[in-house]
């Protein structure tokens, strides 16, 4: 435990770098879909939003940095800009892109379920690397509850079907336990400490040291203010020697350090093969493929203006509640 | 009828699969056309006038499936419209045939709610029977429109598969004594009479006079699907009558027709669930192969049955004993218990009730009979109907209390 904190968590000193990657992510999403826009609409679309609450996310450095753009797109929408951070706080609120399985009825009548849930259980931003807890109604356990603390590795599903995955390490033994966001047994879930780490997945950590997803059962929350942005963790994780549970090396990991020692020559081989077959190096000029992958921004829009306002009322009941919770003087670490 | 039938008339006609048949100078068994009753009710106006079907189809009974659409049914598709009308003319069309019908576009992959369209009917006549231990009701026709976990009260997860009714109207009756000189005793009960349901209204234009001379007795607009059902003489109802997903109630068990996903020819690894041949140790060329269809001797040929690749799917199956565990009211929306519906999102199912009596818990007579009326409710409808032991996300988490 002690080693992992050695590693750091300062925040990231490029976040402006990330965010600007993240800017540029949007724009092009809306560069792919503007000849379907109305312009008529804007004026009326930025005047409901106005009026409606807005969540207080204006801090995120990804709006003030597109606004000072001089090359901006004149197509842009300001509506999208403002639900632009939605899609990583509330990522499940998105259907699945596949096309054949989508329906507008379905998709709202999940919708209004899964703000019914949220409604009576505080679900807090997390992402992938962040420290969770959750407690559980277990009918066989000891006092019919169950507690469970991990590193969030995974991040799957879209509404009712969302599911993240814990890791932890108990007693020698790694152990994942995967759970359903809106599953009604959940009592609570508690965010321990909210960062970011620079893989989608984290599911590499299987075949890392137990250090890096070792995590006390009496963790306390880490204090944090809630206005400024997810710190980023920059951590290197070192892999084991082989075997692995899975071909990394394909994976493009970023949070991982340097292996190329581990690989044989036939492996770099085959490496390059499949970063030629699976046109890994033009797949991010790819625009179709982006935006078959991905919900259009204008379909975001109106997912999000549709459940940003009951959306708001709950965060904000939130941080009502942690403000009546008691203080607890944070420990120090190292 | 029979003078409609006479060689001397000529017209072309275009099957499904695209094989036209001119000119045809010899007309088929009259038995067999006598099927045509079924749509024409004895009528010769039903089809505006005549038409010639010249089809023998020998080898109907052999096949799995059909590719094309059975000869019985009236041509539905129009072909392609090329008429050069202007704007003016268009818009004019589109003005009579709102004038006529009212709206007529229902568009199912938008956000809709799939309550029916206003009924032609000035007045609903409910010529009511009432209930016997041994009637039928009629079903309603839906869209699967995709599936979702739901979890019930003590924390079991399950699938539920979401069914919409879609913009339901009753088309036609058909009397038991009409149904026995056209069926004979093809169905097991003699009582028994058909009501033909449409969903989805559509634009007029689209489709072919002969069919839309079906919707005319009811004056609804053309619908985009037709379904039929069995019903007893006191489940019959007026045509025009709307359904909604109210005609069932929350607990029923409902059987489901429909076609399966279609997924083309394929091999017998995927088809049959075979296992192949191994990837390596000097196998070639035949890794998804089935390997061996007999022996010799006496059994040296393929014998029937054998499972060998084919098309698969597609194919009309029907699931029995489904619940229906939540109904929403608002969008006319079914919750099924399972992931077992039929087909692909998007694709139509028929419900109705179950036969299967032994069964059914469900006391029949508190079902609403012969459909659902909601004007006549006297109460407001609640938006969302569930079993008891269904979890509704507005409750609060599930605890478990410790015995004592």
């Amino acid at each position: 435990m002690l080693k992992l904190f050695r590693y750091g968590f300062a925040e990231l000193s490029s976040i402006s770098q990330l965010s600007r990657c993240l800017s540029i992510g949007a724009c092009s999403r809306a560069f792919t879909s503007q000849a379907r826009r109305d312009p008529s609409e804007t004026d009326e679309a930025t005047a409901a939003i106005n009026e409606g609450e807005r969540l207080n996310l204006e801090s995120d450095s990804t709006r003030t940095n597109s606004n000072a753009d001089p090359h901006q797109n004149p197509y842009k929408n300001e509506m999208e800009e403002t639900f632009a951070p939605f899609r990583f706080v509330y990522p499940e609120f998105l259907p699945d892109p596949t096309i054949k399985w989508r329906n507008r009825v379905r998709e709202k009548l999940e919708r209004m379920d899964m703000l019914k849930r949220r409604s009576n259980i505080d679900i807090p931003e997390f992402y992938v690397g962040s420290i969770l807890s959750v407690t559980l109604s277990d009918r066989n356990a000891p006092g019919k509850t169950n507690t469970f603390v991990g590193i969030c590795i995974q991040r799957e599903g879209t509404a009712m079907r969302s599911m993240f995955t814990l890791r932890n390490v108990v007693d020698g033994h790694g152990v994942e336990i995967t759970f359903d966001l809106y599953n009604p047994t959940i009592l609570n879930i508690t965010c321990l400490r909210l960062e970011k780490r620079l893989d989608e997945n984290l599911r590499y950590l299987r075949d890392a040291p137990p250090e890096y997803s070792t995590f006390p059962f009496d963790m306390v929350p880490e204090l944090r203010n809630p206005d400024a942005p997810v710190p980023i963790n920059t951590l290197k994780v070192k892999l084991n020697p082989k075997p692995w549970h899975a071909k990394w090396q394909l994976w493009d990991l970023k949070g991982v350090e340097d292996f190329s020692h581990e690989l044989e020559s036939r492996e770099w081989r085959k490496l390059n093969t499949w970063k030629f077959s699976e046109g890994y190096e033009t797949a991010k000029y790819d625009l179709m493929k982006t935006y078959r992958s991905t919900i259009p921004a204008e379909e975001q829009t109106e997912i999000y203006s549709e459940v940003h306002q009951q959306l708001a009322k709950l965060t904000a009941s939130l941080r009502k509640q942690k403000r009546k919770r008691t203080f607890v003087k944070p420990q120090k670490t190292v | 009828m029979t003078s409609t039938l006479l060689p001397s008339v000529r017209r072309t006609f275009q099957t499904g699969r695209g094989q036209l048949l001119q000119n045809a100078g010899v007309v088929g068994p009259l038995w067999k056309l006598g099927n045509l009753q079924f749509l024409l009710n004895g009528s010769n106006t039903a089809f505006g006038g005549s038409v010639t079907f010249i089809q023998t189809r020998e080898m109907s009974k052999v096949k799995h499936r059909h590719t094309h659409p059975r000869h019985i049914w009236a041509k539905k598709r129009r072909e392609r419209n090329d008429q050069e009308l202007t704007d003016d003319n268009q818009s004019f069309l589109k003005k009579i045939i709102y004038d006529t019908y009212g709206p007529t576009t229902f568009d199912w992959r938008a956000e809709n709610t799939g309550m029916p369209f206003v009924s032609p009917l000035k007045q609903i006549i409910h010529e009511r029977g009432v209930w016997e231990p041994r009637s039928i009701r009629t079903g309603v026709i839906a869209r699967k429109i995709g599936i979702h976990p739901m979890w019930d009260k003590e924390g079991k997860r399950m699938l539920t598969t979401l069914l919409q009714v879609t913009d339901n109207h009753v088309l036609k009756y058909i009397p038991p004594e009409v149904v026995q000189r056209n069926y004979g005793k093809r169905f097991t009960r003699q009582d028994v009479g058909l009501l033909l349901v449409g969903a989805e209204s559509a634009d007029p234009q689209r489709f072919t006079k002969e069919y839309l001379n079906l919707f005319e007795e009811s004056g609804l607009p053309p619908k985009t699907k037709i379904s039929r059902f069995m019903v007893t003489p006191n489940a019959k109802l007026q045509p025009g009558t709307p359904l909604f997903a109210t005609h069932f109630k929350v607990g029923q068990l409902v059987e489901i027709f429909g076609h399966t996903i279609d997924h083309g020819f394929q091999g017998v690894m995927k088809r049959w669930g075979f296992k192949g041949m191994p990837a390596s140790h000097g196998v070639t060329k035949s890794h998804r192969r089935g390997g061996n269809t007999g022996g010799g001797g006496e059994k040296a040929r393929i014998w029937p049955g054998t499972k060998l690749p084919g098309h698969m799917g597609n194919r009309w199956r029907k699931l029995k004993g489904q619940e229906i565990v939540r109904i929403n009211t608002k969008y006319n929306v079914l919750y099924i218990r399972g992931p077992a519906v039929m087909g692909e999102v998007g694709s139509f199912v028929t419900v109705c009730d179950t036969f299967m009596s032994s069964v059914e818990t469900m006391d029949k007579s508190t079902i609403p009979f012969p459909t659902h009326y909601p004007e006549e409710s006297e109460e407001t409808i609640p938006e969302e109907y569930y079993v008891p032991n269904l979890f509704n996300f507005g409750e609060p988490s599930i605890v478990f209390e410790e015995k004592r």
